[in-house]
């Protein structure tokens, strides 16, 4: 049973943090909350996402799993003005999702959840630093490393206490280095790790600037990004494989 | 690194080759003028051309109005099948200025076409694909052997030949315009292409993986592409020749990446090493997830970094496990060709891995005689002994020793020197 009422807006953010990694994922409609986890197909990034019942206007579910084509389902709730209520309902014989906005109304098709690659263990990682930072600066940090690279580094200078994002071109070099003063927290600690713009670009585009974001990140370590969203009653978890240099 | 054991420049080769760049207009004026002398006694009265011909070339200027051709060798009939580019260039060690010899040997017989004319289900066209210019030029790129034809010429050859600075063409020879042309034979056609011919519901990527895993190259199947024989009814086109190469590799490699896709990794680092017309190949092997990388290191002097005085150009493309998203800005075919010749070698091995390509254009190269040189140099790197290193950067080190770039600025272009991708099971019950 999953019958849930959301707002446009709210439903649009949970589904694009998801979509940047992967096309298709499970959706667990548990009592307290809906959650996905999902893992792209090269095991790289990961994105483990909670939108708890108080996010919606009204939500009620017993636990059950569904299979959902990301793409299609973001295409529907894009149809929806972000001001707008969006009525979801599953129906259990059909195996089909029930989609009504604003006198639209769509049948979505579902997918057996047994075909959809399973969900991964988050990997346990105690990362040494940790940095709590507006999403607009991150955003800064990765447009501009765009430019010159197709990999970011982010480090912490531990002695000057500040964050690094940095990337080195062909020719050309980016720096963003953001003092204590600039950041929400700062916990300095041995962090130096280098990353795929191409995945951290996709991230990226699904946090919003005004988020606040969390950063865990250690040397040559997965890093880990976390930030709110809906009110505070949504909450994304995106881990990261770094690249690894060779000595 | 026990990289410098089992490498010896063969210095007498470069003195040679670069003695042969010296004299490179005279060399190819002369193949002009036998060309001339040739054409003069073959061609009657009335410009027919009795001839055979081993291939076809579309050209791509004016898309979708295309030049579409004919190559025959006048009056070299016997050697026909040598003209037509495939991997036996490299087995028979065709120089660069060979090639340009065997180009130049081949006139192309052209006519002006609007690609979609030749559509099966397409707008109406003036020509019709299944008799005429087209049908004749159709059967000769389905053919496996060169056919015999008549071409009628519309007044006398450009006697000039045509050197791109693109990387994936080879050069071609005297063009002339053709009024017509027809059989005189029933040409010889395999049955797998005859199959993908008259299936007009079969998509051309399929078709071409198909004619592939049957056993034709590369080379067969981009002709057979351009000639717009393959794919859905509808789709058929005339597909220019250089498109059709790149289209043909990307396709196949694609193909190849996914057949490893599950494989286990390589168990150790493995650095290869080829040579060929003034291009040197490492090829450097790495346990892993497939991950893949050309950089191109073109040196001052060589054909595409003229000025003797500028640094060493590099470009650069890469692609991780799940394929590129976006179009390869820099390296264009080379790419591709690189890619399938290492994803051959994957594939009969039944391996995967991450896979570092760099290319080293020497001031040798004087004239670019096609992507086929970049494929048949890395399907060939794999033969022999290889070196090996104990991790990534050894191997990297090892062949920047031999590159004239430093390390430091093989690390900023290239993706892969920078870093190889992790993923997360790599971290899974680790902790820090």
């Amino acid at each position: 049973m999953f019958k849930a009422i959301v707002s446009a807006s709210t439903l649009q953010d949970a589904l694009d943090s998801v979509s940047v990694l992967v096309d298709e994922c499970k959706i667990r409609l548990n009592e307290e909350a809906l959650s996905i986890r999902a893992v792209d197909p090269a095991n790289v990034g990961m994105v483990d996402l909670t939108l708890e019942a108080a996010a919606f206007e009204s939500y009620e579910a017993d636990g059950g799993v569904i299979g959902v084509n990301l793409a299609r389902l973001e295409d529907i709730a894009g149809m929806a003005n972000s001001g707008d209520l969006i009525h979801l309902e599953l129906d259990e014989e059909t195996r089909k999702l029930h989609i009504e906005t604003d006198g639209l109304s769509y049948t979505l098709a579902l997918i057996d959840p047994d075909s959809i690659r399973q969900e991964p263990d988050i990997p346990d990682l105690d990362l040494p630093a940790e940095i709590v930072v507006e999403g607009a600066q991150l955003d800064r940090g990765v447009k501009a490393a765009d430019m010159v690279s197709d990999h970011i580094r982010l480090r912490v200078d531990e002695t000057a206490e500040t964050f690094l994002i940095e990337a080195e071109g062909d020719t050309d070099d980016v720096d963003l280095e953001l003092a204590r003063e600039d950041l929400i927290a700062l916990t300095a600690g041995s962090a130096d790790s280098l990353f795929s713009l191409d995945y951290l670009k996709d991230m990226n585009k699904a946090i919003p600037g005004d988020a606040e974001v969390t950063v865990e990140l250690g040397e040559e370590f997965p890093v880990k990004l976390h930030y709110g969203f809906g009110e505070g009653l949504g909450h994304v978890t995106y881990m990261l494989a770094p690249r690894i240099q060779s000595d | 690194m026990r990289l410098d054991e089992y490498l010896e420049f063969e210095t007498n080769e470069r003195a040679e080759r670069r003695r042969l760049a010296r004299e490179k207009d005279y060399g190819i004026l002369d193949h002009l003028d036998s060309f001339e002398r040739r054409f003069e006694a073959e061609v009657s009265d009335d410009a027919v051309v009795g001839s055979v011909s081993p291939s076809i070339f579309v050209g791509r200027s004016d898309y979708p109005n295309v030049s579409t051709g004919l190559l025959s060798p006048v009056g070299r009939e016997e050697r026909a099948a040598s003209f037509r580019t495939s991997g036996a260039w490299y087995d028979e060690g065709v120089s660069i200025a060979d090639v340009f010899e065997r180009r130049t040997s081949l006139l192309n017989a052209n006519r002006g076409v609007d690609v979609n004319d030749a559509g099966i289900g397409g707008e109406p066209g003036v020509h019709d694909a299944w008799d005429g210019w087209l049908g004749v030029q159709r059967e000769v790129a389905i053919a496996d052997r060169p056919v015999d034809v008549e071409i009628g010429l519309d007044g006398t050859p450009d006697l000039d030949f045509e050197v791109g600075v693109e990387d994936v063409k080879t050069p071609t020879g005297p063009r002339a315009a053709a009024r017509d042309a027809s059989l005189g034979e029933n040409p010889h056609v395999p049955r797998p292409v005859k199959k993908t011919l008259e299936d007009d519901d079969w998509r051309a990527e399929g078709a071409m993986t198909y004619l592939y895993r049957r056993g034709f190259d590369v080379y067969a199947i981009n002709t057979i592409l351009s000639a717009g024989a393959l794919g859905r009814g509808e789709d058929r086109r005339l597909v220019p020749t250089r498109w059709s190469i790149t289209a043909v590799d990307d396709t196949v490699g694609t193909y190849l990446r996914g057949s490893i896709r599950d494989a286990p990794s390589i168990d150790r680092i493995e650095v290869h090493r080829n040579e060929y017309l003034g291009n040197a190949f490492w090829v450097v092997l790495v346990p892993g997830n497939w991950e893949y990388e050309l950089v191109e290191l073109k040196a001052p002097g060589s054909i595409w970094n003229p000025d003797p005085d500028a640094g060493v150009y590099l470009a650069a493309a890469s692609e991780g496990r799940e394929g590129r998203t976006g179009y390869v800005e820099e390296t264009a075919g080379a790419y591709y060709a690189a890619r399938l010749g290492v994803l051959e070698h994957l594939h009969e091995r039944g391996r995967q891995a991450k896979v570092l390509v760099c290319r080293h254009v020497s001031d040798d190269y004087w004239g670019p005689v096609g992507v086929w040189q970049v494929r048949e140099a890395v399907r060939n790197a794999f033969a022999g002994e290889h070196g090996t290193a104990e991790t990534f950067g050894e191997a990297v080190r090892g062949v920047t020793e031999h590159l004239p770039i430093s390390l430091g600025r093989l690390r900023r272009k290239s993706t892969m020197a920078a870093g190889l991708q992790a993923n997360l099971a790599d971290f899974a019950g680790r902790d820090e």
